[in-house]
């Protein structure tokens, strides 16, 4: 089962089990991790799931493509290079997600 | 969620029929709850437009709303009726509401930038001072005063003003005439024709005006589209701006109305908030989008929606089969107090976390203009119970039960 280990802007971390299909927003909206809010259930038009995924863990997404990087200007916390919209990040078995948490989300 | 959260308090029979008429708001959460526990969905038949599914559960609600099986297209290109409980203005089924990708996706995409958290983010502390002065206006003119035209309106329309390009001195002209789309305004038929008559012509003339010399501001991001195949007539970015218009300040300057009465009338509440404004104040928000209608009248009736759907085809919802053709909506006063996502759904509770609301939809078409509602409402009030933590109901505020979104056009209040 895959894990996502998401850390707040304060340090603090949560650690949550996934399922394989499912994405790092729904995976956080379903069990209540604080400030990824997801308000358009991942169709790419909302920019309230930015994380900011770890630097070893970009090996094993593919880059965000033209309507998220789109979306990534869009967000309320500034945009970095490690930027992503977690709700495009689908998880997969035997890989572990670690990613951050901006300051704010909407 | 175990499904022992269906179950109600006390053991009297629940009447689960829906539509039902005016109940106590806390009688109509347990018809909710009931209801919901139910069944997912009821097929009922509106005033207009015929048979529609109304969905009561949230978890449904989601998937419906998630599904692009489920379109509007029927309804933009006058195939059929919207089945609801009024009839939808010709204006309104030209809007992005009315359309499906891959032509939605696209309109979606160039109104977004202008309207996303990032930008509204920007927009925040000039939403701060304007409340600051308004209600600086407000204090020098004296108690009592009616709170809707002095500030739940003034607000979102001087923001709108702000979002849209609107330059500090046609402001004033832009209030009176935006403020003459609502039905606050009560104004002869005439009146407000010539009023949005001179609202069209004065933003088409901006409009032409951002083409050439572009801003930083939606209609200039509208006028200048970056890629050729984006690129809108005039009367697509009038039409834009006009929903912005009418779609956008109405509702949260009635939302604003709805915090203010939540609040005064759950003291509790209100003193948890005024413990920490800034921190509470963003739940507190989510808790009035989903409750706060229900704080502000004291009978409430079971039957409502956002927009329908069609279905394009057979779809199992919740082992319910919606068939081709059917039309279908989400009934948010119930996805917003059923039991599964809300076992204590008819406690308005400002520090609510796992809020799961459907106030402005959700998917593809939740509401673009949700992050500035929410901006302007945390805003609203954080400052307005800030500077008058003293405010007082001067009397029954009155609602206009005549319009669709029943606003509150009365809101007497003292400090
Ligand atoms: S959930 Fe809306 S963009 Fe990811």
């Amino acid at each position: 089962m895959p894990k996502v280990f998401y850390v707040q802007p304060d340090g603090s971390e949560r650690v949550v089990d996934g399922a394989a299909g499912d994405s790092v927003m729904s995976t956080a909206v379903r069990n209540g991790v604080r400030g990824i809010v997801g308000q358009c259930g991942g169709s790419l038009s909302c920019a309230t799931c930015h994380v900011y995924l770890a630097a070893d863990d970009r090996q094993y997404f593919d880059g965000p493509g033209e309507d998220e990087d789109e979306m990534l200007d869009c967000t309320a916390s500034d945009r970095e290079d490690t930027s992503r919209l977690s709700c495009q990040l689908v998880l997969r078995e035997g890989v572990d997600v670690h990613v951050t948490v901006p300051d704010e989300q909407t | 969620m175990s499904s022992t959260n269906f179950q109600t308090t006390t053991t009297e029979p629940v009447d689960t029929s829906y539509p039902f008429g005016p109940v106590t708001p806390n009688e109509a959460v347990r018809r909710y709850v009931a209801i919901a526990a139910d069944r997912p969905m009821t097929k009922m038949t509106m005033p207009i437009g015929g048979d529609v599914w109304v969905i009561h559960r949230n978890a449904a609600a989601r998937q419906m709303l998630g599904d692009p099986r489920f379109v509007r297209e029927p309804f933009r290109t006058g195939k059929r009726a919207v089945p609801y409980f009024v009839e939808f203005p010709d204006f309104l089924k030209g809007t992005l509401q009315f359309e499906d990708p891959p032509h939605h996706t696209q309109l979606r995409k160039l109104v977004q930038k202008s309207i996303s958290p990032k930008r509204v983010r920007a927009m925040r502390e000039s939403a701060v001072a304007y409340a600051h002065q308004l209600i600086d206006d407000m204090v020098a003119k004296g108690s009592p005063t009616n709170l809707v035209p002095e500030y739940a309106v003034a607000l979102p329309i001087q923001m709108l003003a702000n979002l849209i390009g609107v330059p500090p001195a046609d402001r004033p002209k832009f209030q009176k005439w935006s403020a003459a789309t609502l039905a606050v305004a009560n104004m002869p038929e005439e009146e407000l024709l010539q009023n949005m008559t001179e609202l069209a012509g004065y933003l088409t003339a901006l409009i032409d005006e951002r083409r050439k010399q572009p801003r930083e501001d939606l209609l200039s991001d509208l006028a200048n589209a970056p890629h050729k195949d984006e690129s809108l007539s005039d009367g697509e970015i009038l039409t834009i701006a006009m929903l912005l218009i009418t779609a956008g300040f109405d509702n949260t300057a009635n939302f604003i109305c709805a915090g203010v009465l939540s609040l005064l009338k759950n003291p509790d509440q209100l003193a948890v908030f005024l413990e920490d404004v800034d921190g509470v104040a963003p739940t507190a928000v989510e808790e009035i989008l989903r409750h706060g209608r229900m704080c502000m009248y004291d009978k409430a009736s079971g039957g409502g929606g956002l927009v329908p759907f069609v279905a394009t085809e057979d779809v199992e919802i919740d082992g319910q089969l919606v068939a081709r053709g059917d039309a279908i909506l989400v009934d948010p006063a119930s996805v917003n107090h059923e039991g599964r996502a809300y076992p204590d759904g008819d406690r308005f509770d400002v520090r609510r976390s796992d809020n799961p609301h459907m106030t402005l939809s959700y998917g593809l078409h939740h509401c673009l203009g949700a992050p500035l509602a929410r901006m302007e409402m945390q805003v609203a009030l954080s400052v307005l119970f800030t500077r008058l933590p003293g405010l007082t109901l001067e009397g029954d505020p009155v609602m206009d039960m005549n319009n669709l979104t029943t606003p509150i056009v009365d809101l007497p209040v003292s400090w």
